[in-house]
């Protein structure tokens, strides 16, 4: 195989690797991250092009010189003369950098106005707090008793621009869907915000874009953009109070969570254990993973994670308890009903 | 020895005692994994009939006392489980203060830990079976620096809460008064 | 020229920095047009019916159902107060917040303490009243882990030969006056949960009617009644919720807008934050036996931190009219809609028929925590005026046609930073120390006080049995540096009479008396009597320790009006001396520990009932 083609191959490669996916930048899959996508193919266009006619151009004078013309120096008493090639060069030198400027000043601009504009009418409003390390996620409506809480997931139906508005609790993170739009930090004692306008159906994954502490690689956020009727399906699920327990086993776990540790910390809706700590498992069955993307959601991981949450995210908030293996049946027993 | 080697000997040793003093404390994140308790009914400051004498701290007890990290989480514990409700900022309101030389029972750190894991009989709850022993072990560490009692290299320097005391680092330590005395 | 110019700019630039000083000044807010009810000036008189002429005894805390705190004895004048002295002392051995007044029926006084909640029968034929028997109820000493203010008590009811009391761990008992057993106790409260009972109980038409307390404790406010015969509960509304646990039923007339709808107890919280909202009813409750119907206040929702519940919050900081016998609300009117400051709607509630337009109107009067005074038709709930008694900034005025108080947003308590100058302070312009009204003067008497906060909020978590609260707050005098005030307020023309400036907050209810008198304590002990109509102080006697209860007039057995009030400092405000505070915290007893840091030096806990009579 030719070298160039054998490298074409490999760029390509890259290039599609990184493109695809349920996390990156290149995705485009919102009109934020749509039109971030587009500008960065402009500047990359443009910048590029610079930078071949600059290197060029460097190779060039640098071949040219050595093929012996005189030295301009003190000695020889020679200098340049400014020959109309060397003024049409200049010339053409500036139009180019002007006419590229000028390129990426109006894509900037009219990515600027393109994002101004799908942020205008939000439709749905969400409010997330970072805290260390896990999303507290409230779509917020008017009514208050229609708030919806949930932890570690977005739900967004396609097409319709989002309100997001973003808090902490603690210290600096930083809110970020690549898939979706830009990174936008959130910092404790202010309010930021950002817009979100999907456009394509499908499972994306978020996370923590700010250095906040020890887990701060464990911080992810599983989205999901799906039709509007599924988002309505979605949230009306999750208006409902927790599940009753039909079992023993899961009645014998309803009763440890909400009278031991687990309701100093945790929100069930609908039953006694209302701690405001950590995150709302009224529909924890529901959700994708746990502990902020760290482990999905199996049977197994749910055993080790409440079993002993410090193996699996040393430093993280939930300590190790000292539970016995009975009540552990009858917790994941529990927590696996909550759909 | 010449003179730039011997510099440059005098600083590497200068620095590698510098870096053995950074490991100063260690995190132990998971806490031990096996029955690690607050021992049940520390007492009071009491008379120990028979010469006896009032039983020595703990090691571990001893590892929670000064420990900088064991305080900041007990700072934030002391928020989350609603301590500040009862307690304020250590001045009190519907619980006694905890800031002041006074204590009702025992102002040692293994009292502290037993009052928090057993409750007290007027009014302060039992904590032992909704918190681990090492969450109490950090709140007596925290309530411990409330009145001075810990060296200003292991407390908090700065509380998130309007507080408008002086922080911790300046705080003048309080006397421990025994247990029980001047009480209503 | 250039002199000219410079001094030109040199003036304009003082004259707007002191342009920006002068509109930076602390201003109170008045409601528009303050119109005077009845520009007549014919006379206010309690309700019909409620308060019935007086035989010389002191029954239940308010006197009498209309709540006037008002006795029609008038051995003792202005001319006379002077010569006041002390008959009789009592020690009750407790030295908590002391706020129940004592109750003097046949020749006995009884008299009941803070936690342990000890009730005396003193006999007043004897010389020296010994007591004829002491009750003692032993409540769970854990009861004062989850009382946020004191394990104080508000008063016995006596009734048809029995005194009922709360206890401060959720029970309510009913004793034989004559033997002192008790004849049933009722749980009515779990402290489990946070609630205690510190209220005084209200018995009429053979109900008796308890409160819970726990606001600040993430419990689920409710009022319960008992039978009086048994102690068995007959009724409970609760006060957040679907609108059948808060007796809403089909005859239930909200009259403004905002008030109607269906189970909004449960759409203005978020899912949930109802059932550990507050709302507790730990206050007084007014009683109009013509129409069989009951009034009362509910306290602010929980947490304290606003942000966590957005919506009204119903039926928190409301007012509501019951028929006594089923417990269905006639009509209800929530005063402060997602109240930020722990401004609850518990004060009393004085009823009285009001000139209005020609005729007359049955009207409730009540000088609310959020600094308003309101006069409201009491067969709807319509608000005919709501002035303020106080000084206040973080409201701005009721509008009278929509029955909305009109927040002032730029004192919003916001996460994440502190809110300062905030006033009325969190026990608002008056707490739960009731006033007097005179009908000879027509003017209500209310002690209360003067205080300002910084408050900052963060999130709360909701432990049950621990504080659901979420605020840290540091109180300080208002304006004008005193912290109290005994303020003369005319209802009819919604305005300030005359005013007394107290040094130290008024926590003490007061007296009015037929003698032309009005008698109040302060909390560093001085107990005093005013003249009714100018205010003038014609009498102090400095009590052993701070005054925070309730003060009576009572005819003795020998004929002689006597005056008794309760000594003994505690209370939120007091805690700092009572529970012996460290205020070197300024948040201590949520706040108040800064604003009388001075207390422990003018005062000392103590619990002794004094009595005052002229002399022979």
């Amino acid at each position: 195989m030719k070298p160039s083609r054998f490298t074409a191959i490999v760029v390509a490669g890259i290039a599609i690797s990184s493109c695809g996916g349920i996390q990156t930048a290149l995705g485009g899959q919102a009109v934020q991250s749509s039109d971030f996508v587009t500008l960065f193919t402009v500047f990359m266009v443009v910048c590029t092009i610079m930078y071949f006619v600059i290197v060029g151009a460097t190779i060039w004078a640098v071949l040219r010189r050595r093929r012996g013309s005189e030295a301009c120096t003190v000695e020889t008493g020679k200098h340049k003369v400014s020959t109309s090639a060397s003024r049409t060069a200049l010339v053409a030198w500036t139009t180019l950098i002007a006419v590229g400027l000028s390129a990426l000043a109006v894509a900037s601009f009219f990515t600027d106005r393109s994002l101004a504009a799908a942020a205008r009418n939000p439709k749905l409003a969400i409010t997330v707090t970072a805290n260390q390390w896990w999303w507290d996620v409230q779509y917020t409506p008017d009514e208050p008793s229609h708030i919806i809480r949930t932890a570690n997931e977005l739900h967004l139906p396609v097409g319709v621009p989002a309100e997001i508005t973003l808090k902490s609790n603690d210290v600096i993170h930083s809110f970020w869907i690549p898939n979706l739009a830009g990174k936008q930090d959130v910092i404790p004692g202010r309010v930021t915000d950002a817009q979100i306008l999907p456009r394509h159906i499908g499972q994306y994954r978020g996370q923590c874009a700010e250095f906040c502490g020890a887990e701060h690689t464990n911080m992810a956020l599983d989205v999901t953009v799906e039709s509007i009727a599924d988002f309505k399906k979605w949230a009306a699920a999750q208006l409902q109070p927790a599940a009753a327990p039909t079992t023993p086993l899961a009645a014998a776990g309803f009763n440890y969570v909400t009278t031991r540790q687990c309701s100093v910390c945790h929100n069930i809706t609908g039953t006694p254990a209302n701690g405001q700590l950590g995150p709302d498992l009224t529909h924890l069955a529901s959700r994708k993973t746990i502990a902020a993307g760290t482990l999905p959601l199996t049977t197994g991981n749910l055993y080790g994670w409440v079993a002993d949450p410090q193996s699996q995210k040393p430093g993280s908030n939930m300590p190790t308890m000292q539970i016995a293996p009975q009540d552990l049946h009858a917790i994941v027993a529990y927590l696996e009903t909550l759909k | 020895m010449s003179s730039p080697f011997r510099n440059s000997a005098i600083a590497l040793v200068a620095l590698l005692a510098l870096v053995a003093g950074c490991d100063r404390e260690s995190r132990n994140s998971r806490g031990q994994p096996l029955g690690e308790t607050v021992p049940a009914g520390a007492s009071p400051d009491t008379i120990y009939p028979g010469n006896s004498q009032p039983p020595p701290l703990t090691a571990q007890a001893a590892a929670y006392e000064n420990n900088a990290y064991a305080i900041s989480q007990g700072q934030q514990l002391f928020t989350q489980m609603n301590c500040v409700g009862c307690h304020s900022h250590g001045g009190g309101g519907m619980g006694p203060p905890l800031m002041d030389a006074k204590w009702r029972y025992g102002g040692r750190i293994n009292q502290i830990a037993a009052s928090i894991a057993e409750g007290r009989p007027n009014g302060m709850p039992a904590w032992r079976a909704k918190l681990t022993s090492e969450q109490i072990w950090q709140l007596a560490a925290y309530v411990r620096s409330l009145s001075g009692q810990v060296p200003k290299d292991a407390v908090s320097a700065r509380a998130d809460t309007l507080s408008n005391t002086p922080p911790q680092t300046e705080q003048t330590p309080e006397p421990v008064l025994p247990a029980g005395s001047a009480q209503q | 020229m250039r002199r000219v110019v410079g001094a030109a700019i040199a003036v304009a630039v003082v004259v707007i920095i002191a342009g920006l000083f002068w509109l930076n000044q602390p201003r109170s807010h008045h409601s528009a047009a303050v119109t005077p009810i009845s520009p007549n000036g014919a006379k206010i008189l309690p309700a019909a019916g409620a308060s019935p002429p007086d035989d010389g005894n002191w029954t239940m805390p308010g006197k009498d159902y209309a709540s006037t705190r008002f006795s029609a004895l008038n051995q003792i004048t202005p001319a006379n107060v002077g010569k006041l002295q002390v008959a009789l002392t009592f020690s009750t051995g407790t030295t908590e917040g002391f706020e129940a007044p004592p109750l003097v029926v046949n020749n006995t006084m009884y008299v009941v303490t803070p936690w342990p909640n000890n009730v005396f029968a003193l006999d007043l034929t004897k010389p020296g009243a010994p007591a004829k028997w002491v009750y003692k109820p032993n409540p769970s000493a854990a009861a004062k882990g989850e009382a946020c203010c004191g394990p104080v008590n508000r008063g016995a009811f006596y009734d048809n030969g029995r005194l009922f009391v709360n206890l401060l761990d959720g029970n309510t008992v009913a004793v034989d006056a004559n033997s002192g057993k008790e004849i049933w106790r009722t749980k009515v409260a779990d402290i489990q949960k946070g609630e205690t009972i510190t209220m005084a109980p209200l018995v009429a038409d053979g109900k008796v009617l308890v409160g819970n307390s726990g606001g600040e404790m993430g419990v689920r406010g409710r009022l319960t009644a008992l039978d009086e015969g048994t102690g068995k509960v007959a009724w409970i509304a609760y006060t957040n919720g679907p609108d059948k646990d808060v007796l809403i039923g089909p005859n239930f007339h909200a009259f403004y807008p905002k008030d109607q709808g269906h189970d909004l107890g449960v759409s203005s919280w978020p899912p949930d934050y109802w059932k550990i909202g507050g709302g507790s009813v730990w206050g007084w409750i007014s009683f109009d036996p013509q129409t069989k119907t009951i009034f009362y206040g509910t306290s602010n929702p929980g947490p304290w931190n606003a942000p966590q519940r957005p919506g009204d919050n119903k039926w928190t900081a409301s007012v509501f009219a019951r028929d006594i016998d089923t417990g269905q609300a006639k009509w209800a009117y929530q005063t402060t809609p997602h109240d930020l400051f722990d401004h609850d709607d518990i004060n009393e509630i004085i009823l009285a028929d009001l000139p209005y337009h020609g005729g007359r109107v049955p009207v409730m009067l009540r000088p609310d925590r959020n600094g308003f005074f309101y006069v409201q038709d009491r067969r709807t709930g319509q608000v005919l005026s709501a002035n303020p008694y106080g000084y206040v900034n973080s409201y701005k005025g009721v509008d009278l046609k929509t029955g909305l108080i009109i927040p002032n947003h730029a004192l919003d308590p916001k996460e994440g930073r502190v809110t300062r100058g905030i006033c009325p302070a969190s026990p608002g312009a008056k707490d739960w120390n009731p006033s007097a009204f005179s009908p000879i003067t027509g003017l209500v008497y209310i002690p209360h006080i003067n205080l300002c906060m910084d408050m900052a909020i963060q999130n709360a978590n909701y432990i049950a049995g621990t504080p659901f609260v979420g605020a840290d707050e540091k109180m300080y005098p208002g304006p004008g540096g005193n912290r109290g005030v005994l303020t003369a307020w005319d209802p009819i023309n919604g305005r300030k009479v005359w005013e007394i400036k107290e040094d130290l907050p008024l926590w003490s209810p007061a007296l009015a008396t037929a003698g032309g008198l009005v008698f109040y304590g302060t909390m560093d002990g001085w107990f005093k009597a005013v003249d009714a109509r100018t205010g003038k102080l014609l009498w102090q006697f400095k009590t052993g320790s701070g005054i925070i209860g309730q003060p009576i007039s009572y005819r003795g057995p020998d004929g002689r009006q006597y005056i008794a009030v309760p000594s003994g400092v505690g209370g939120w405000a007091g805690a700092v001396v009572a529970a012996q505070l460290d205020p070197k915290d300024p948040t201590a007893a949520l706040g108040f520990a800064n604003a009388v840091k001075d207390l422990p030096t003018k005062t000392s806990p103590g619990g002794m009932v004094y009595v005052f009579a002229l002399p022979q």
